[in-house]
């Protein structure tokens, strides 16, 4: 056993609006500079669609992920994009890595004409201009090209999520004027089996032991951009103009002073939850050698209980520390992931082992109008998930590897909770049928009253549980803090000494 | 003159700005330290670009290097004329592999635009001058044929003069203007690499090939715990390999003799055969003197009698050594009354041979501790550290004929003929006594 803590995250997916403020907080701080513009270590995606870089699902061709090989008695994971011998090959020219065209070029306006211009019979006009050749450009495609599917079908119908929606389905979801849609906010998933780190050949990628958090040593790094095809939620870019990779790094830095990370701080709807799990990492990547159906299950059994005794006592010998431990103990992920059973990762079918979980939304047919009338009919509470709005079929491709069984116990959980709520409100259910619903959502009247409290009116001390990281004492154990005190950030690394 | 600067000069400052170059660059700059791949801005010219051009220069590098590196192996392989011909096809199509490869490159970095925003001087320089490195390599497989071949007996022995600090120019001096300019690019070439994008030659991944898949970084407790007992285990394994090396030290150099000689034996020097015939006469001569000594030994074992001096030509005051049949040293007299007086020159103390000399006492020195010795009696003094005396010899006198005329026995008792004329010609001799005889 081999007991690590992750700082780990929640978005509640029923809760954003879609408004990008998370991604314009993070780019501002960390990606507003040459070779970087292009970047959204946090992006906001409308699905169904294509997302950013464009088809990043598709891992027929980024071949992101870990595939599981082997027999029954001797299963293993292996690299979908090389093996230790073709990365070799991949060196000098890989041909699973997305290029320019899959993200979109950066561009600013020449807003200088519009003063500078000469006088002229037209209005002078702020024209695009490259910011990689400096170049007037054509706007071909942007970090959000397909947001709210962009006035048209076009780009939803394209998501390969949809694949297993027989014609019908998919006829149904995008008949006009009664298409749905969701927004999906993602960050680097900062796994516990990350397939980045496995195929760097330089070795610069690296998981921090004390909270999980996935960085890439620029240093070290050599550009052979392995990594940007591993990781197959493309959360890793390339910087041209420093011909090294980068990615979310957490805010890191504002983490181990006690901040809050910027998307999260800046996150409008209050979606995100930020807290610690306490995870085997001995069962990280058995945990992934599971049928593609059993892996949510899967994973959750590598996930430790912070309030078992022999746990806590495994994890001191780890060296995590109190604070960290009571973290984990207050951490809103563990009920949401652990507890509830209502958050899931995305995507798990690529085995990685994402370490952020997604509270999918509920968007059944709640009423509809009838006459000119609204009506509601609430014997069909349930029944009305089959023909919620985005299939349930969709949303488990999407957080449950295609088991659709889990989804099915999410919703009715969330519903059952709506419910919950509006009884108390509305006084117009019987208990009778609160108690019905509430079996059929499979919690009860305290957990439902739980999941309200954090879900709907949580304190910012509630959403976001960071320990006292206490990098100073972590670092003075290792090395000398004087030295140290000169490098923070992604900046300087080196400790400053005189050159010669 | 330019000779020496193209080739001796340009060759060690290349070697030695990229070596301490490189190190400066990857351990001070390592955020200059990439392979500056361009892949992301444009990708299809790259692909048909790079691959040719990395996979055929590193296929030819390769070559290079074995017959650098393996002089001999490279010989055997290309003195068959059918691998001969097969490498040089084969070097001459990967040239032109290259060859495209770069061309292609070179035309996608001035034509894309893209490209163009991360291209620096150097970049089109490195271009430009791989360009000319790969184009003079095709030509020499056109004009200079069986450059595989005749490289052993050209540039491979100018690389190694290099190598080994004693430079030789005068392998390569008569080769053809494009083989002594793809010389000259090649240093060039390894000149730049600290400063330039070539750097990333040092960047090969082997490591790769050989690390667990994750790699975690502690930063609480458990790193010291990590790095203790990383340190117990590198400590354990380096006093094994301390008492191996020990150990191994020890056997080598007690068995360096034999190494020696074994080694001597396959590889030692030859000796010329103006030596040889020298030293062989040496050891004739050696071995004649021997010969010469043991046959006058044997002659003298063989004869009874063994001259010692004609009777005239002993006196009083000086002795006359000789050799007895016991090939040691003795001393001949002329006693006081008249007849000889043998003595051995033996000292009784440690074995020095006694002086001639008689003082006025009638004694002889021997000089190694200062013992005097009574010639008549062979008493030492008493205060020599020689306690016993020295023994008299017997001796005879013969006549030309060979007649005895006188003669004394080892007991002193004398024989003697009263012709004091005859006497007087007479030669001493001594005689084979009976012990000496069998």
């Amino acid at each position: 056993m081999d007991i690590r803590a992750q700082v780990s995250m929640v978005f509640h997916l029923d809760k954003c609006i879609g408004c990008h403020t998370c991604s314009i907080a993070c780019k501002n701080v960390w990606t507003d500079r040459p070779g970087a513009e292009y970047m959204w270590w946090n992006n906001v995606e409308t699905k169904p669609g294509t997302g950013f870089p464009t088809l990043w699902e598709d891992q027929s061709h980024y071949k992101g992920g870990w595939e599981l090989k082997g027999n029954d008695s001797n299963k293993k994971l292996q690299l979908k994009s090389q093996n230790k011998i073709d990365s070799f090959l991949k060196l000098f020219y890989n041909p699973n890595q997305p290029g320019l065209e899959d993200y979109y070029e950066p561009w600013t306006y020449n807003y200088a004409n519009l003063f500078e211009a000469e006088a002229g019979d037209d209005q002078p006009t702020a024209i695009p201009v490259s910011l990689i050749t400096g170049e007037p450009m054509e706007i071909e495609a942007g970090p959000n090209w397909d947001d709210d599917l962009s006035g048209s079908t076009l780009y939803a119908e394209n998501d390969i999520n949809l694949e297993e929606l027989s014609e019908e389905e998919r006829e149904q979801l995008f008949e006009i004027e009664r298409v749905s849609m969701m927004y999906l906010p993602r960050i680097c998933n900062h796994c516990a089996n990350p397939s980045c780190v496995a195929s760097c050949p330089s070795g610069a990628l690296y998981k921090r032991g004390e909270d999980g958090i996935v960085l890439i040593n620029q240093d070290v790094c050599r550009g052979w951009r392995a990594c940007i095809s591993a990781c197959p939620y493309k959360k890793i870019y390339y910087n041209w103009k420093t011909g090294k990779s980068e990615k979310c790094i957490l805010c890191y830095p504002k983490l181990e002073t006690g901040q809050i990370p910027n998307c999260f701080q800046s996150c409008v709807g209050r979606i995100r939850y930020l807290g610690v799990l306490l995870y085997d990492a001995d069962r990280a990547a058995e945990s992934m050698k599971v049928p593609d159906k059993a892996l949510v299950e899967s994973q959750r059994t590598a996930f430790c209980d912070p309030f078992d005794p022999k746990i806590i006592e495994a994890a001191k010998a780890n060296g995590i520390s109190d604070e960290f431990i009571k973290a984990a103990q207050l951490s809103p992920v563990y009920k949401y992931v652990m507890k509830w059973k209502i958050a899931l990762p995305l995507h798990i079918e690529y085995r990685t082992m994402p370490m952020l979980f997604y509270v999918p939304p509920l968007l059944p047919v709640m009423g509809k109008m009838a006459n000119g009338i609204y009506t509601n009919a609430m014997e069909n509470f349930f029944t009305s998930l089959d023909k919620s709005r985005l299939p349930m079929k969709y949303l488990a491709r999407l957080f449950s590897a295609g088991n659709e069984d889990i989804i099915e116990y999410v919703m009715k959980k969330l519903m059952a909770v709506r419910y919950y709520k509006r009884s108390l409100d509305m006084q117009d259910i019987d208990l009778v049928m609160m108690n019905k619903m509430m079996r059929e959502g499979g919690t009860t009247p305290a957990e439902a009253e739980e999941i309200y409290r954090l879900t709907a009116i949580p304190t910012i001390d509630q959403r976001f549980v960071i320990p006292e990281i206490q990098r100073e004492e972590s670092i003075e154990s290792s090395c000398n803090p004087e030295i140290c005190k000169g490098s923070c950030g992604i900046g300087i690394t080196q400790p400053p000494a005189r050159g010669f | 003159m330019t000779n020496t600067l193209l080739f001796i000069v340009l060759p060690y400052l290349a070697v030695f700005a990229c070596v301490i170059g490189s190190i400066y660059r990857t351990r001070k700059e390592p955020m200059s330290y990439s392979s500056l791949s361009s892949q992301f801005l444009e990708n299809h010219g790259l692909m048909w670009g790079s691959l040719p051009w990395h996979l055929g220069i590193l296929l030819i590098l390769l070559a290079h290097i074995l017959a650098f590196v393996c002089p001999g192996f490279w010989q055997t392989l290309t003195s068959n004329q059918v691998l001969l011909l097969s490498i040089e096809a084969a070097g001459f199509g990967l040239s032109i592999l290259c060859l495209v490869g770069l061309v292609i490159l070179a035309i996608r970095r001035l034509t894309s635009p893209r490209i163009q925003a991360v291209t620096t001087p150097m970049d089109l320089f490195v271009i430009a001058l791989l360009l000319a490195q790969v184009a003079l390599g095709a030509a020499m497989a056109v004009h200079c044929k069986w450059g595989s071949a005749w490289c052993s007996g050209t540039t491979t022995p100018y690389l190694w003069s290099l190598l080994l600090f004693q430079p030789d120019l005068s392998t390569i001096e008569d080769l053809p203007l494009i083989a002594k300019s793809h010389i000259v690019c090649a240093w060039l070439f390894i000149l730049i690499i600290p400063f330039s994008r070539l750097i990333h030659l040092f960047a090969v991944p082997l490591e790769y090939l050989f690390r667990p898949p994750q790699n975690v970084v502690w930063n609480n407790s458990r790193k010291l715990k990590e790095e203790c007992s990383a340190f117990v285990a590198e400590d354990t394994r380096r006093h094994f390999l301390k008492a191996a090396l020990g150990i191994g030290f020890g056997a080598f150099l007690l068995s360096v003799g034999t190494l020696n000689k074994v080694f001597n034996f396959f590889f030692g020097p030859r000796l010329s055969k103006k030596e040889e015939t020298e030293l062989m006469e040496v050891k004739l001569a050696h071995l004649e003197s021997t010969v010469d000594q043991r046959k006058l030994e044997l002659e003298r074992q063989a004869s009874n009698y063994i001259m010692v001096a004609a009777l005239s030509e002993l006196n009083q005051s000086s002795g006359k050594y000789f050799i007895d049949y016991q090939m040691q040293p003795a001393i001949a007299f002329k006693g006081k009354d008249g007849l000889p007086l043998l003595i051995s020159a033996k000292c009784t103390h440690l074995g020095c041979t006694v002086g001639n000399k008689v003082d006025e006492q009638g004694r002889i020195l021997c000089p190694c501790h200062v013992s005097y010795f009574n010639i008549e009696t062979g008493q030492p003094n008493a205060e020599a550290p020689a306690k016993a005396p020295l023994g008299h010899l017997s001796w005879v006198i013969m006549d030309e004929r060979g007649s005895i005329l006188a003669s004394r026995n080892l007991e002193g008792k004398t024989a003697c003929s009263v012709n004091q004329q005859a006497l007087a010609n007479g030669k001493v001799y001594i005689a084979k006594s009976q012990e000496d005889k069998t």
